[in-house]
């Protein structure tokens, strides 16, 4: 699965959708339950209090009327008080009596009264009214309160109610919606996640078949008898495999063929003329000559084909690393025995005495030798190889005292048949092809590696040419590698 | 009477060079143009070497390799198009004890044949006691190893592998040591040669082939002969 932006995944939108879509219906759900619960209650608890109240101070009233005219202040006042509390009988409100002096009786203040509902019993009505206040507990609550103007008297009858346990019922009920709601988003995303999981399965299937291809297995196929609806996309996708399929066979088969056509020439080839070259002495002086140029040439030949075997190998990702764990030492010790180079110096620090590289010996073989051929053909002959070991990297580099390669060509001269193009320092007897450098690229970039070419370090003329290895594991390929 | 080798190879041209420059090199070459020319000239006169290009018409070079392995340890050397390739293992395990790449010099085939032929010495010059090693008795002079009292039947490049990990028990032979004593490889020879060859080893010393008691793993390092 690629990195990155899964929440753009179709799995990820499709979950996400349906826990939208029932997030949103669980929400319509609960404002117009809760919003019809709460208007439903409140309305049943005030029209109770209200007919509650309403007869409170008609009773109030009643008392009242029974008052004689002409008594007196302190009378009136403790009858106004038993008034009030004869009717504290409905539960949990506080009645108020204001008499015409304005004195409250109760345990409630006058002040305590919103002004509003004041200014409208004021006027001899009656009059409710629903508002929010700190209440004792120092919490907001919602109180219910019913005004009766009493005319005839100069006094006003009020009753609050506290509307707490209402309220605290609406919020547990609020609460319990919500969490339902959470729970149906929950449950719309895990339907969302299922039925995307069960829609995306098909696309599973072929993208695990298309890894497996990538990997090389072209004996991968999708079943056609899974889902009719996917028969169509199934044959195209077996269809495209067998085509591919066919096509790198053909590809492999071409190349293996071109291989064996070309060999088959030069085996003949050079094993005649080593024989030609057994009896050289017997031979002619013109024909040793010519001896000595078919074998310059056959020898050229050989590689170039080598190389562009290789090379088409390498295009076909056919090519496969045989990976072994060895001593860099020993190992470009041996390369520059090999190359006939006596003149190079093998450099390395104490340190680095015994650093150990895993790669392809006989491809790493090639990369050093193509450098120091390199070297010998536009450099003078290389001078210098050194190894070291930089944090997880190994560094191998080849110098030599030619002219240098110009900052322009420093990435050019690694593309194919590439050549300086100045041709400064290029010994021109052998005009090699330029695939030898191309080849070191492709080696080192098999191996996850780097190569350039920089001036030298030490400012004198010349090239030097930088390759960097990871180390790898240091554990052995063993005989895995052969199987 | 010379060493023969029996080159079996399908293309005219290149079996006239090749035996051309064999002979030049001393040895006597039987020629075969397919498989079964080839399996029928080694039954009747068996030849010391026998050389064998893989891409062969009919029977297949794997197949004449297996024949002539059911029959004989004589040294077997494959002709490759490619080094890089399955073919080198599979050929390897079908039986052969080296192998060669298209284009190749005759007298690299030579020194290959010579390799070959060189008897398996002991590290000490002079020194071709018996070595015993747990149920193996190996006894370099007479090219036998018993186990159990019982002969086992090895090829001679096994053999000379077996030597090679016996003159020194408990020592760890890196690959490019045994390619350079064994196959007399330098150091750029093929590490998988040692590694069939161990495998097919071990299958003749071993009771489990899959948990070796002798022939043994050191990481990294190479193989040994465990004590």
């Amino acid at each position: 699965m690629p990195k990155g932006q899964w929440w753009r995944g179709l799995l990820a939108r499709v979950t996400f959708a349906y826990m939208v879509g029932a997030l949103l219906l669980s929400a319509i759900v609960v404002v117009t339950s809760y919003a019809t619960t709460r208007t439903r209650l409140l309305t049943e608890e005030e029209s109770s209090a209200r007919s509650l109240f309403v007869s409170n101070a008609r009773e109030v009233r009643r008392k009242l009327a029974a008052l004689p005219a002409d008594s007196d202040a302190e009378v009136r006042r403790t009858k106004y008080g038993e008034a009030v509390e004869g009717s504290r009988r409905s539960n949990g409100s506080i009645p108020l009596l204001v008499s015409p002096s304005g004195e409250s009786h109760g345990t409630l203040s006058r002040d305590e009264i919103p002004d509003d509902l004041r200014t409208v019993v004021g006027a001899n009505e009656i009059a409710e009214f629903r508002y929010r206040q700190m209440n004792d507990e120092q919490e907001i609550e919602t109180f219910y309160a019913v005004g009766v103007g009493l005319a005839d008297f100069g006094a006003e009858y009020y009753e609050i109610r506290g509307l707490a346990d209402l309220e605290s019922t609406l919020n547990d009920l609020l609460r319990i919606l919500l969490a339902a709601a959470a729970a149906a988003s929950l449950a719309g995303a895990g339907l969302g996640y299922y039925s995307a999981r069960r829609a995306l399965a098909p696309v599973t299937r072929i993208s695990g078949a298309a890894q497996a291809i990538a990997a090389g297995d072209f004996k991968t196929r999708l079943d056609l008898q899974v889902d009719p609806d996917l028969a169509v996309l199934s044959q195209s996708f077996n269809g495209m495999v067998d085509a591919l399929g066919a096509r790198i066979e053909r590809d492999e088969r071409f190349a293996s063929d071109v291989s064996h056509e070309l060999r088959s020439p030069l085996m003949t080839l050079t094993a005649s003329l080593e024989v030609l070259e057994r009896r050289i002495v017997s031979l002619p002086e013109v024909a040793q000559r010519a001896v000595h140029l078919l074998r310059d040439d056959l020898t050229r030949f050989e590689r170039l084909v080598e190389d562009l075997l290789e090379i088409s190998r390498m295009d076909a990702g056919a090519v496969q690393l045989q990976l072994s764990t060895f001593g860099l030492g020993e190992f470009l010790i041996n390369v520059i025995t090999q190359s006939h180079s006596p003149q190079i110096r093998l450099e390395h620090s104490e340190r680095n005495r015994d650093l150990r590289v895993t790669a392809d010996k006989r491809r790493l073989a090639q990369v050093i030798t193509n450098l120091i051929t390199n070297a010998n053909k536009y450099g003078g002959g290389a001078t210098e190889i050194t190894f070291k070991r930089i944090g997880d990297v190994v560094q191998i580099t080849v110098e030599d005292e030619g002219p240098g390669v110009p900052e322009s060509e420093r990435t050019k001269i690694f593309d194919r048949f590439s050549r300086i193009s100045s041709d400064a320092g290029r010994r021109s007897s052998d005009s090699g092809v330029g695939l030898g450098l191309s080849l070191v690229a492709e080696h080192v970039r098999l191996h996850d590696g780097r190569v350039w070419v920089t001036d030298r370090l030490d400012g004198r003329q010349g090239a030097r040419f930088v390759i960097e290895l990871p180390e790898g594991e240091d554990d052995d390929a063993d005989e895995e590698m052969a199987i | 009477m010379g060493t023969r080798i029996l080159t079996v190879e399908d293309d005219e041209r290149i079996r006239q060079a090749v035996t051309m420059a064999l002979e030049e090199e001393g040895w006597d070459v039987t020629e075969a143009a397919n498989g079964e020319v080839a399996l029928d000239s080694f039954s009747t006169d068996p030849a010391d070497v026998v050389l064998i290009d893989i891409m062969l018409p009919g029977i297949d070079g794997f197949e004449v390799c297996r024949s002539i392995r059911r029959a004989s340890d004589v040294p077997i050397i494959m002709v490759t198009a490619r080094a890089d390739t399955h073919d080198v293992v599979a050929g390897l395990e079908a039986g052969a004890d080296d192998y060669l790449t298209k284009p190749f010099a005759p007298k690299e085939l030579s020194a290959r044949i010579r390799a070959m032929l060189r008897r398996a010495r002991s590290s000490e010059p002079g020194d071709l006691e018996r070595i015993g090693v747990g149920e193996l008795e190996i006894s370099p002079e007479e090219g036998l190893v018993l186990k159990n009292g019982e002969e086992l039947h090895l090829t001679k490049t096994e053999f000379k592998l077996l030597v090679e990990l016996a003159s020194q028990p408990g020592k760890v032979f890196s690959r490019e040591v045994l390619l350079e004593r064994v196959w007399g490889y330098d150091y750029f020879g093929d590490g998988r040669l040692v590694d069939v060859h161990v495998r097919r080893l071990r299958t003749k010393v071993e009771d489990d082939p899959a948990s070796p008691r002798y022939v043994v793993t050191s990481r990294g390092l190479g193989y040994k002969l465990q004590p």
